[in-house]
């Protein structure tokens, strides 16, 4: 049977996104040709919108998909999402309105401006810069995937060729994604950003209310099916931990994040939304737990199992809404979800673009004009979306969240530089540098290690490692030499000088 | 360091102390409506999170002009 009516409802509703991103110019008005008018909203954004701004962040196909998706397949170690919700605030509250004071003062409208001056190093910001950039990738790929299972979702019952209609389907949505976020830039995202939470938070109430109403046990049977999942095998404490302080500590070091809340209008405004963001965690939490609620959910299970195993995790919670609400609220709800990728992807790439213009082009061409500065940002932006877009056939649906923590081991590698920076007077640039290589090195060559050699898969299907106190998180093996280096480095500079932050760089 | 740095301090600690004693709240019972105490004790702690770092952001800005 053919779903006319969610179809239809799913097309009407992305009808009005379109059209909300791109009356979004007008809003707030300012020169779009000026960098930090286009890529942060020019300053101007106050509690609420940064709320949803860096909340969009947040709720993202990470939330819909990849989290239940893990819970499903894997269990409750990956709930860890729930804790490093509430702790990745803690840390925001500690260094982005710092960073905002900062930033304000001197004009700087990234990550890597900061590193520039604070180092006295060009070549840093570029090395910060270029981190940013590759580490925002997997996490953009992450939204693709999120969008291709709704897609799937969507589509299946349609029949057909629903592997090439779900591929041109998600080139037309990007290609309308980048025409509003090359006219309205980061207002754009911010008020599409409203639009998607308002439906996600009515699906997701909606959704648990239906489910829990029609199947009130259903969180018995589920734990009756999967007893394993009732609690966190003890095994697992030191995966559970590195994985939820890592993944909080890595948050606010992506360059959307810190757009993000660069975008606010003041200090203040910017600590009251980031203290009042665990809020939107507790949705998170709801949709993780869709990932086991779905076992006890017959009708949702029985109709998982019409898909490959490879992708049955990604379809959890499309498959439950489907299953618990009539169609034009499936409809609603899927048009959420996608979006939920959409918007996201189009901050991150926001980011990346100005990362590149602001820190790395701008190192090449000194002398670029401001207009010819945004323009060549908007320019980098679409190829950023377009190169995530190649992603779409290289990504292992069911393990979709270690992109979002391969991205984590990657950003992790600039704390040192950006959190460190601002606080610890005496760093040594050289140190920096040797750490952050330390830590790219062996994160990369620990994610190897553990996928291809010790558990002989052929994908990347986990980012845990195998050490002495059992599997922990790569990412925080990796950030523990960064430090290490850091810390011996500028030991070792100190010997050597007096003063280490004498030797300026012959740049 | 004054006062209200050290009381900033602890409210934003707190979360990091409860949601690091894994053990104390790695159970199944008591459960709500069939959900372990190890997924409902987690969430409610978001909600907790957010009131202490809501009062911690009010005592920073407290006497603070924009």
């Amino acid at each position: 049977m053919i779903d006319t009516v969610e179809i239809s409802v799913f097309l009407v509703f992305f009808i009005v996104f379109i059209a909300i991103g791109f009356l979004a110019k007008n809003f707030r008005k300012g020169n779009l040709n000026q960098l930090p008018e286009w890529a942060l909203g020019g300053r101007r954004l106050g509690t609420f919108l940064v709320w949803f701004l860096v909340g969009a962040d947040l709720y993202t196909a990470y939330t819909f998909i990849a989290v239940p998706s893990s819970m499903y397949s894997v269990g409750s170690v990956y709930f860890f999402a729930v804790p490093y919700v509430s702790l990745a605030f803690a840390i925001a509250m500690l260094t982005m309105p710092k960073l905002w004071a900062i930033a304000k003062e001197k004009g700087y409208v990234t990550a890597g401006d900061f590193v520039k001056d604070r180092f006295n190093s060009e070549s840093l910001a570029i090395v910060i810069a270029l981190t940013g950039i590759v580490a925002e990738l997997p996490y953009i790929a992450l939204q693709i995937v999120g969008m291709r299972a709704i897609l799937t979702a969507l589509l299946h019952p349609v029949g057909g060729n629903v592997t090439l209609i779900s591929n041109i389907a998600l080139v037309l949505a990007f290609l309308a994604l980048i025409a509003f976020t090359y006219t309205s830039g980061l207002r754009g995202a911010s008020l599409t950003a409203v639009m998607k939470d308002i439906i996600i938070f009515t699906t997701v109430i909606v959704v648990i209310v239906v489910a829990l109403v029609a199947y009130h046990s259903a969180f018995t049977t589920a734990f009756t099916v999967k007893p394993v999942y009732a609690d966190l095998p003890p095994k697992l404490y030191n995966a559970y931990w590195s994985l939820f302080l890592m993944s909080a500590a890595a948050l606010y070091l992506y360059p959307h994040a810190i757009n993000g809340s660069l975008s606010s209008m003041s200090a203040k405004k910017l600590r009251l939304s980031t203290a009042l963001l665990p809020i939107y965690g507790i949705g998170l939490a709801f949709l993780a737990l869709f990932g086991v609620i779905v076992y006890g959910i017959p009708a949702a299970e029985s109709a998982l199992k019409i898909y490959p195993s490879s992708i049955q995790g990604a379809l959890v919670v499309p498959t439950i809404i489907a299953s618990v609400t009539p169609q034009w609220f499936t409809g609603f709800a899927f048009l959420g979800i996608f979006i939920g990728g959409l918007v996201p992807a189009a901050i991150m790439s926001m980011s990346q673009a100005t990362l590149l213009t602001r820190n790395v082009i701008r190192y090449v061409n000194r002398n670029l004009e401001e207009k010819r500065e945004t323009f060549i940002a908007k320019l980098s932006m679409v190829f950023f979306q377009l190169l995530a877009l190649g992603f779409v056939f290289i990504v292992p649906e069911t393990y979709a969240i270690s992109l979002q923590l391969i991205g984590g081991i990657i950003i992790l590698q600039t704390l040192p530089a950006v959190f460190l920076g601002m606080y610890v007077k005496h760093l040594e640039k050289y140190a920096i540098a040797a750490g952050w290589l330390a830590g790219i090195a062996s994160g990369v060559y620990f994610e190897i290690y553990s996928n291809f050699v010790y558990l002989h898969y052929s994908i990347i299907k986990t980012t845990l490692m195998p050490s002495a106190f059992g599997l922990i998180f790569v990412g925080l093996t990796a950030l523990v030499i960064n430090l290490v280096v850091v810390v011996i480095g500028t030991a070792i500079v100190y010997a050597m000088h007096k003063q280490p932050n004498i030797s300026k760089e012959k740049a | 360091m004054n006062t209200k740095d050290i009381i900033v301090g602890i409210l934003l600690i707190i979360p990091f102390v409860a949601y690091f004693a894994i053990p104390t709240y790695n159970r199944v019972n008591p459960a709500i409506g069939g959900l372990s105490f190890f997924y409902w004790y987690q969430t409610l702690w978001l909600a907790i999170s957010a009131l202490l770092f809501g009062i911690a952001a009010y005592i920073i800005d407290k006497g603070v002009k924009e």
